[in-house]
């Protein structure tokens, strides 16, 4: 006889460990669950809340900003960025939704998982949004204070190798900062879907 | 309505908590880790109750959510970390441990399940619980026939624990 078999026997012989009473049971339903798709779903309602407030805080609380971007840009081309910025979110909260939707606990173990990391990766796609467009305009104001911005006037006075070297510097410096954010979000993703994404390779490998 | 359906749930989860007990036994090491899985299993159960159709039995559906809940989306919740985790410190082997008697062997087989990864634990509950191949490979979402290769390899793993 095998060892499992062994161990068959003995566990079928196991009396019932009826512990919970109907009473005990009963309170137990209304307690919150701390299931790791809930707490993706904070989550990605944090980061909504997040980036809509990066990206609207500084346009309506700071008039000088505003006046800024309105003398950059023309307004039609504000209002076009600004139904487009919306839009992508609208966008995301729909994928967000149908994507939770499609999460079961009553699917089989490997659906399940597939379908939490699916959500897990809108999640990523919209912060890989915002960090390149946050990329995007720091580099494209940087250009522009270069050129226009009365106070950076000693700029001008730059030769052109040290506005090259004073252009490289910010970007990285930009860059340094997106890839301080990229990594947090890595670590918070990590430490939280590090056992679902073990389970889900070893399901994997199982049918390579 | 509300009201029934959650003492028809109420009532079967009672007759059934041993399914529930026995998960949290293979995926936890202590008391407390015990009763907060147990936990979590009931409101993923209760949650899922509602689209629970007569059509397959109720404790077939509790092993799927159950599995389902340790396997996947289980977090342990900080008082259970904070608890000594006893059994890791009873849990390690030793060579000596491994004893003819039937009933020192059979503590040293709980030690050694406990020591298999999330999947293979799932693999050996479903099998312990006299499951056939496709209710395995239909609660894992693997085919037949890799659950029953790695249902064979659990038994070599499980052989070489013993038998180091």
């Amino acid at each position: 006889m095998d060892e499992l078999d062994l161990l068959k026997k003995d566990w079928n012989k196991q009396p019932d460990e009826k512990k919970l009473s109907i009473k005990d049971i009963y309170p137990m339903l209304h307690k919150k669950s701390s299931s790791i798709v809930k707490t993706l779903f904070y989550i990605s309602i944090a980061e909504l809340v997040f980036w809509i407030l990066i990206n609207t805080i500084p346009y309506v609380t700071s008039p000088q900003y505003k006046e800024r971007l309105n003398f950059i840009l023309s307004e039609q081309m504000v209002t076009a960025l600004t139904i487009f910025s919306y839009a992508i979110i609208l966008l995301f909260i729909y994928l967000l939704y149908k994507s939770y939707k499609t999460v079961s606990v009553t699917d089989n173990a490997k659906k399940l998982m597939k379908s939490i990391i699916n959500t897990r990766k809108i999640i990523r796609y919209y912060v890989i949004y915002n960090l390149v467009m946050i990329f995007i305009s720091s580099a494209l104001a940087l250009v522009y204070s270069i050129n226009h911005d009365p106070n950076l006037e000693n700029i001008s006075k730059f030769t052109d190798k040290q506005l090259a070297i004073f252009t490289i510097v910010s970007i990285l410096i930009i860059g340094a900062f997106m890839l301080i954010i990229w990594l947090f979000y890595k670590l918070i993703y990590g430490f939280l879907l590090k056992r679902l994404n073990r389970n889900y390779k070893e399901l994997e490998k199982l049918e390579v | 309505m509300n009201r029934e359906l959650e003492h028809s749930f109420v009532e079967l989860l009672e007759k059934h908590q041993n399914i529930v007990h026995k998960v949290c036994r293979l995926y936890t090491n202590n008391y407390d880790a015990h009763n907060d899985l147990f936990q979590e299993i009931t409101i993923q159960l209760w949650k899922a109750y509602p689209k629970f159709r007569g059509d397959a039995k109720f404790s077939t559906w509790m092993y799927r959510v159950g599995l389902n809940t340790a396997i996947t989306l289980y977090r342990k919740s900080k008082r259970s970390i904070k608890t000594q985790d006893f059994e890791n410190v009873q849990f390690k082997i030793k060579a000596e441990d491994y004893d003819d008697t039937e009933e020192q062997q059979l503590k040293v087989l709980y030690k050694a399940v406990h020591q298999l990864n999330d999947i293979e634990k799932a693999l050996v509950f479903l099998y312990l619980e006299d499951k056939d191949y496709r209710e395995i490979s239909e609660t894992l979402g693997i085919s037949e026939v890799n659950a029953r290769v790695k249902m064979n390899r659990i038994k070599n793993k499980l052989r070489t624990i013993l038998n180091p």
